[in-house]
């Protein structure tokens, strides 16, 4: 009972947008899709919203190839926002209701629904192009809601937001994947990703590079990281140091790779020589770490 | 998708069309300098047109009866007589050179100021000689009644060889008005569904609708109901008309203009068949609305020709290009209807032009559907070719 990606390829002209790229995403899980810019993450959106075609391999919903009216069940943001900008906010979301397949008894309801869900129920009958931005962006995400999808997937739906738009797009996507809903958002924010996702996929040059829970993927970072900062000691002392590597520098320190044959003992002695140590722990890498380890080793 | 689903967002697309564009101002905005523009042309003609009156002043009861024969005379030959009783023939002399009369009748004389108007004169003429006639006659004895029935012996009928100068006239004119509404009716609406195409590649919501439906439910949709909303205004703009040229008495054969207005609308239909899915193109190659004219002025330029041969065929319309144009899809809507309104179209002619035209937009759409769905998704200025390039689509 999964959304799974199967094989799938897609070249624009002599470029490799994707290739032979497989995951999946389980109901009910929140799923962040991140990679560098021109990884293939958008084209793999749009490829399993149908906008743009597959030239191999296929898409499925719960072991079924989407076809139109599986697609139709499916909630999504795109990369490039868009709405009517003459439409009145109710009009459009009860027209974009109804092309979901929802029937014209309920489209006004549901419309009503999740506008008031979203807190921009009293703009419902305003043209679109008058709300602010932020508005707008709400109207956005009701249009993805508004028919209850069986899916949703958003593409970078969360940059521009400001930290309470941030706030309440997190909130919806918690409650739909709670609710059973597969969701998968691609980001560049990836501490974000870290601090709502179990899951995540990265992508790089067209091609799956990691995929699975973030816990696995740091547990199988095999390097041994510490993060160690001495009083008023700044970096020079650490950067001496054999065997260490420094992976993020901190203002009186930094975050350090022990190669093989460091010991953390040598590292804390090291330390104390330095000044007062405010902190030693060993830490296991962030998603932007291993983000940056995966896509530089390839 | 199976085919209810199918049509049912189609049939969505093209309410959606429908509602929003009528809601627009400038829609509205549109139809009503079409009607002020039309009643005005209307009732302008019913001032500066119309049947002529003639004052005619009348010394004595001799006179008053000439003229009053004169009067069913001159209704017959299409104008009117008005009675001015005067007391002197000095008095009507006067009226007449002051331009107050057109004619004085006294003292069995006909006075006009130079040389009258002939068929006022005419009528005056021959009424007063039946009067003449009527007095000798009943001198001889006769009675009133067969005074009556020698004197309305029918007048030996008139057969045209060609078509009556009046009615051809305003045939032309209403072929004209015809050609001018389908002109700019085919433009006008052809141009919203190129810039209802930019405005949802511009809003970029053409994402998301195309994330629901194919790119050929949403063409099909658009040109539908923008085409709908077009055929509506036109038979409101024709209803509208007819009714206010009858009311005015500027038309008097509304038969005839309502067929005219039949063909222009069954012409409106194909010819935005055949345009509108090419004015869908020239929109799903550019991103902005700024751009859409460069790629619009092809498809004007030959809207404007057809135009300009449509017109010509109103004023010549056996001409062999009149013939010719009327064939060809491009510029049938605008020829054919005119040449079938002045009477000089065949029905098999119309029914082949309408085929042709038909096949035309037939050939037309599925090519334009593909060039459409190539082009609608891409950003910045898509070049026609490539847009036309028969490879897969998306």
């Amino acid at each position: 009972m999964t959304l799974e990606l199967i094989d799938v390829s897609r070249r624009f002209g002599d470029v490799v947008a994707l290739d032979h790229v497989s995951f999946s995403i389980p109901e009910g899980q929140m799923v962040g899709f991140v990679g560098p810019n021109g990884a293939g993450k958008t084209t793999a959106m749009r490829i399993v919203l149908g906008v743009l075609a597959a030239d191999g391999g296929s898409v499925r919903w719960r072991g079924a190839r989407v076809d139109g009216s599986i697609r139709r069940r499916f909630g999504y943001i795109p990369e490039e926002r868009g709405l009517y900008p003459k439409m009145r906010v109710l009009d459009q979301l009860v027209y974009l209701a109804r092309l979901h397949g929802v029937p014209g008894s309920d489209a006004r309801r549901e419309a009503i629904r999740t506008l008031e869900f979203l807190g921009v129920g009293d703009r419902a009958s305003d043209r679109t192009e008058a709300l602010s931005l932020g508005n707008q962006q709400r109207v956005q995400l009701a249009a993805a809601l508004v028919h209850r999808p069986e899916v949703l997937v958003l593409d970078e739906a969360f940059s521009g937001l400001d930290p309470v738009g941030v706030d309440v797009l997190s909130g919806v996507l918690r409650d739909q994947a709670a609710s059973g809903v597969p969701v998968v958002f691609s980001s560049h924010q990836l501490e974000l990703v870290e601090r709502l996702c179990e899951s995540v996929v990265l992508i790089d040059r067209g091609r799956i590079v990691a995929d699975g829970r973030i816990a696995d993927l740091r547990g199988s970072d095999p390097r041994r990281l510490v993060r160690v900062e001495v009083a008023a000691a700044g970096t020079g002392w650490l950067e001496a140091l054999e065997g260490v590597r420094v992976v993020e520098p901190l203002a009186d320190g930094g975050v350090v790779e022990l190669s093989d044959g460091a010991s953390p003992d040598r590292l804390l002695d090291a330390a104390r020589a330095a000044g007062s140590v405010r902190t030693f722990a060993v830490v296991q890498p962030s998603l932007p770490e291993i983000f940056r380890r995966m896509v530089a080793s390839r | 998708m199976n085919a209810s689903t199918d049509r049912g967002t189609f049939r969505l697309v093209a309410r959606r069309e429908f509602v929003e564009r009528a809601r627009d101002r400038s829609f509205r905005i549109s139809t009503g300098v079409t009607m002020a523009f039309l009643i005005g042309f209307i009732l302008l003609a019913s001032v500066t047109g119309g049947t002529k009156n003639y004052d005619v002043g009348v010394v004595g009861p001799d006179a008053a009866a000439s003229v009053k024969l004169a009067q069913t005379a001159a209704r017959a030959l299409g104008f009117t007589i008005t009675i001015r009783p005067y007391e002197t023939a000095a008095d009507a002399n006067a009226a007449v050179r002051g331009g107050v009369l057109d004619a004085a009748f006294a003292n069995g004389a006909i006075v006009v100021k130079s040389s009258g108007p002939d068929q006022l004169v005419a009528a005056l003429q021959v009424s007063t000689q039946r009067q003449e006639v009527r007095k000798a006659l009943a001198a001889q004895g006769l009675t009133e009644q067969q005074i009556s029935d020698a004197l309305s012996r029918p007048a030996p009928p008139v057969r045209s060889l060609e078509p009556v100068e009046g009615r051809q006239g305003q045939a032309a004119v209403v072929a004209f008005v015809g050609v001018l509404a389908l002109y700019g009716q085919l433009f006008a609406y052809g141009y919203w569904v190129a810039s209802g195409v930019v405005e949802e590649k511009s809003s970029r919501i053409i994402e998301v609708l195309l994330a629901t439906i194919r790119p050929s439910q949403l063409l099909r949709g658009k040109i539908l109901g923008i085409g709908a909303l077009g055929l509506c205004q036109l038979i409101g703009i024709a209803i509208t008309g007819i009714a206010v040229a009858v009311a005015t008495g500027v038309l008097n054969f509304p038969a005839g203009a309502a067929l005219a207005a039949v063909y222009v609308v069954i012409w409106f239909l194909l010819g935005f068949s055949f345009y509108a899915s090419l004015f869908a193109v020239a929109g799903a190659v550019v991103s902005r609305q700024e751009d859409l004219q460069a790629t619009i002025t092809p498809l004007s330029l030959v809207i404007v020709a057809s135009f300009v041969v449509g017109v010509q065929a109103v004023a010549n319309p056996t001409s062999t290009l009149a013939s010719v144009a009327s064939m060809v899809p491009f510029s049938a809507p605008l020829t054919m209807p005119s040449r079938l309104v002045l009477g000089q179209a065949s029905v098999p002619e119309a029914l082949l032009s309408a085929g042709l035209t038909i096949a035309g937009a037939l050939a037309l759409i599925p090519v334009a559907t593909r060039a459409y769905s190539r082009a609608v998704l891409q950003s910045g200025r898509v070049k026609l070719r490539d847009a036309f390039r028969r490879e897969r689509v998306a």
